[in-house]
């Protein structure tokens, strides 16, 4: 397997968890709610559009439905399925909004380390449920018939060898272009401290992305690192396969998230969930009805939420209520804080390093009785590494975001509310 | 021989009950005092059943020589000890740093996730997440038939021994002896109640409340009367008959936690410490005005938390015969649910609230068939419904 293949694979992880993440911070970071039953969220936006977008009576299945959307719509025309497997997912983000709407009236009246347990709590519950009803979505077994849309289009090819490699290897070169254009942008701006970690980070990286893989597989290796989108084993001319196809998808998934609570936070709705943040009872005064705002926060964040849930259904191919863990949740606020709470770039930056750490030292050579104890030593480090950041450095890696225009502070200079 | 039934399942409930009430003795210390609702207390309720294990088990640790085995009563002391040392670790290098940076209670709840976090993957990278046992003496259990006959109430008890059901003692009582128990108990538990029951005035501070005292009267009472007053077998026609199976290690459990939870209320209630724990409690600042070390008493709360927590999780080991690495974790939830439900400020809130939730767990499980697996969700759905009528829990606000 090629770096490639492995960078891919960890990026897809990375934008559904940073979509997942992003929701959170939309509670968490700028309203301030604590949900610790985020994940369950992620687990209803999968099961839902999983259910909804599967053909009905699949075999090992048992529980309710499938819908069989993309069929239903696939008479259409050739995007007809795609158009009903987007309505599945907005569906699974429907349920996922409809069910904290059902768990934020009672608890968001709570005090907030009640609210927080409470939250754990049900999570806990409806992971239980799911696992243990097996007439709803088939128990522990889990469902493995996920739809995958678009599926019968890849491995994608245009045409001849020649052109595929030349097209694709285009695209993949310029996405190179674009992230060492953002990355001398980002090296611009930062202070003496940031230089210097750019400085060692990218050239490590691309020494290991680059150089070390043609050591070993020579040029080969180095086309397919470079021509990442590529894939010359896929389909009889090469092109671009499945997986390559979901990192796009995922990608765009989060791009699109992003921009939603990009918006949300910077509209005046935006600045009474920051308010409530800060101090309740301030746009409570001003007339604002917070609870209604704030069971909003909930829903949006929740919805984003079982988004991710659907793309992470796809990205796998199977699910099981064991990949629902509250672990989950918890690495997410570990993401969130590392990166920079109420920052969203901050969000992508954690979950980036958090799964960096969780799968990326999978590169070190050690015997296989001990890999309990290379995933236990990995998840110590993150705890220390949690306590370090909130203690040095509690705002963040980058810190709170600015904001188009900041609740009034004492100085008004800054474009953060950091008050 | 008669089958077990609703009473079985409240006796399980309450040995369930004090498992989780000493994990919500230590919880509800450190919630009230250090004000953090503390994630890391279900992981120390794990470190701690396995630093018994190392002493009373060591061959099963991978790393550590077999070097003989602890009586299971002196590894649980020195487990306690150890978890101790460790609360004052923590305590010293991560939540007196914090508190002195004054971290709200949001920033407190993350820091003691960061450090569930590494206490419950210490415990896989030493041990490894296989299921393992501490080395007790073998337990039998007694079934007591309890049997409501024309002339008064048989007791029947048996034992399996060498696979065989024995019948080891037989005896009743006859309807005269209950109803003048029940009289007896009840004029006891009034009498301790009326004459330990003071004028009140607001400096006022019992030891033991009295109804709490009353009660407590009322049921030594009964068993008393239950253990010497046993005549011969009032007939095996019953009208009503249920089992309980009952062994050392329930009996012990008990009292231990019974224990645990009467020294503590000693030291909170008659030490200067303890004074000086339940002021900070009330306002830190107000307390540090008037003299007392905060530093210390907070240092001390984690300490005896730890212990608390590591006594917990040993009496967990023991009933549930395993260890795993998500013990503590698996034991969080209800922990929480206690002692919210019991309002956070007092060890007997924190055992009532236990209680309640250990009751309503086994008996819930006992009177909804098919629900085994739902008996954290019980706990919740109890819990839930509380807050939902009294967002401050049964008991109050701190």
């Amino acid at each position: 397997m090629a770096v490639a293949d492995f960078i891919i694979s960890l990026l897809t992880f990375i934008a559904i968890y940073s979509l997942f993440g992003i929701g959170l911070n939309l509670k968490f970071g700028f309203t301030g709610l604590i949900d610790f039953g985020h994940v369950a969220y992620f687990m209803i936006g999968a099961y839902v559009t999983v259910v909804l977008t599967m053909p009905a009576g699949a075999a090992g299945y048992s529980g309710i439905g499938g819908f069989a959307l993309p069929e239903l719509f696939g008479v259409l025309g050739p995007l007809g399925s795609l158009f009903g497997w987007v309505l599945g997912v907005l569906g699974g983000m429907i349920a996922a909004a409809l069910v904290s709407l059902a768990v934020g009236v009672p608890t968001l009246r709570l005090r907030e380390d009640y609210l927080a347990i409470t939250a754990l709590g049900i999570a806990t519950i409806l992971t239980t449920v799911v696992n243990d009803e097996e007439w709803l979505f088939n128990g522990p077994f889990g469902i493995n018939t996920v739809y995958t849309p678009l599926r019968d289009v890849f491995p994608l090819s245009l045409g001849g060898f020649t052109l595929n490699m030349a097209v694709f290897g285009i695209l993949s070169l310029a996405v190179f272009g674009l992230t060492g254009y953002w990355l001398v942008r980002v090296f611009q701006h930062r202070g003496r401290r940031g230089r210097l970690v750019l400085g060692v980070l990218v050239p490590l990286v691309a020494v290991w992305y680059f150089v070390l893989p043609t050591l070993s597989g020579g040029m080969v290796e180095l086309t397919r690192n470079t021509l990442w989108l590529f894939d010359p084993t896929a389909g009889p001319n090469g092109g671009m396969d499945y997986d390559r196809f979901v990192l796009l998808l995922s990608v765009a998934a989060l791009g699109g998230g992003y921009w939603i609570t990009e918006r949300t936070i910077n509209s005046p709705y935006g600045r009474v969930l920051r308010a409530i943040r800060e101090d309740e009872d301030v746009p409570r005064a001003l007339g604002k009805e917070t609870f209604q705002y704030k069971l909003q926060a909930l829903m949006l964040g929740s919805a984003l939420a079982g988004a991710a849930g659907a793309l992470w259904a796809i990205n796998i191919g199977f699910i099981a209520p064991d990949q629902f863990a509250a672990t989950i949740t918890f690495y997410a606020f570990t993401a969130v804080i590392v990166g920079g709470t109420a920052n969203n770039k901050g969000v992508i930056l954690g979950t980036a390093f958090f799964w960096g750490i969780r799968n990326g030292t999978r590169f070190i050579d050690v015997p296989s009785q001990y890999s309990i104890q290379l995933a236990a030593a990995r998840l110590m480090l993150i705890g220390v590494v949690l306590i370090l950041i909130l203690y040095y450095r509690p705002e963040g890696l980058l810190g709170e975001q600015d904001y188009d225009i900041p609740l009034p502070s004492r100085d008004a200079s800054g474009g953060t509310d950091d008050v | 021989m008669v089958s077990a039934g609703l009473l079985d399942a409240t006796v399980q409930g309450l040995i369930t009950g004090a498992v989780i009430a000493g994990g919500a003795l230590g919880l509800s210390l450190i919630y009230d005092i250090a004000e953090v609702p503390n994630f890391a207390h279900g992981d120390m309720i794990t470190i701690g059943a396995y630093l018994a294990l190392v002493f009373n088990n060591p061959g099963e640790i991978p790393f550590l020589p077999d070097f003989g085995s602890a009586p299971f009563a002196l590894a649980a002391v020195i487990g306690v000890v150890l978890a101790g040392v460790l609360g004052a670790v923590y305590e010293l290098a991560i939540f007196r740093k914090f508190r002195e940076k004054d971290a709200d209670l949001i920033t407190m709840v993350i820091v003691s996730l960061g450090l569930a976090l590494v206490l419950r993957n210490a415990v896989l990278f030493l041990v490894g997440s296989k299921n393992i046992q501490y080395q007790t003496p073998r337990v039998i259990t007694t079934n007591f038939d309890f049997l409501v006959t024309g002339g008064g109430l048989t007791v029947i008890t048996t034992q399996r021994q060498a696979g065989e059901l024995v019948t080891t003692g037989a005896w009743g009582y006859p309807w005269w002896l209950i109803v003048a128990g029940i009289l007896a108990a009840v004029a006891v538990g009034y009498a301790v109640f009326a004459l330990y029951r003071q004028e009140e005035d607001f400096t006022t501070v019992y030891l033991i409340p009295p109804k709490i005292l009353g009660a407590a009267g009322s049921i030594a009472t009964v068993l008393l009367l239950g253990v010497f007053a046993r005549l011969g077998p009032q007939g095996t026609d019953y009208i009503l008959g249920t089992q309980i199976g009952l062994n050392v290690k329930h009996i012990t459990i008990l009292a231990v936690v019974i224990a645990a939870m009467f020294v503590l209320n000693v030291i909170l209630k008659t030490t200067k410490l303890g004074r000086a724990m339940r002021a900070t409690a009330d306002n830190m600042d107000l307390a540090e005005v008037r003299g007392v070390d905060a530093d210390r008493v907070q240092l001390v709360v984690w300490v005896v938390a730890a212990m608390l927590a590591a006594l917990a999780g040993i009496l967990t080991g023991w009933f549930a015969t395993n260890l795993t690495p998500n013990m503590g974790f698996a034991l969080l939830l209800p922990i929480f649910a206690a002692v919210i439900l019991g309002g956070i400020s007092s060890p007997y809130g924190a055992v009532a609230g236990a209680m309640i939730i250990g009751l309503s767990m086994d008996v819930g499980v006992y009177l909804i068939p098919g629900s085994s697996t739902y008996r954290v969700a019980i706990a919740f759905v109890i819990l839930i419904g509380v807050l939902l009528v009294k967002p401050e829990g049964i008991w109050g606000d701190v």
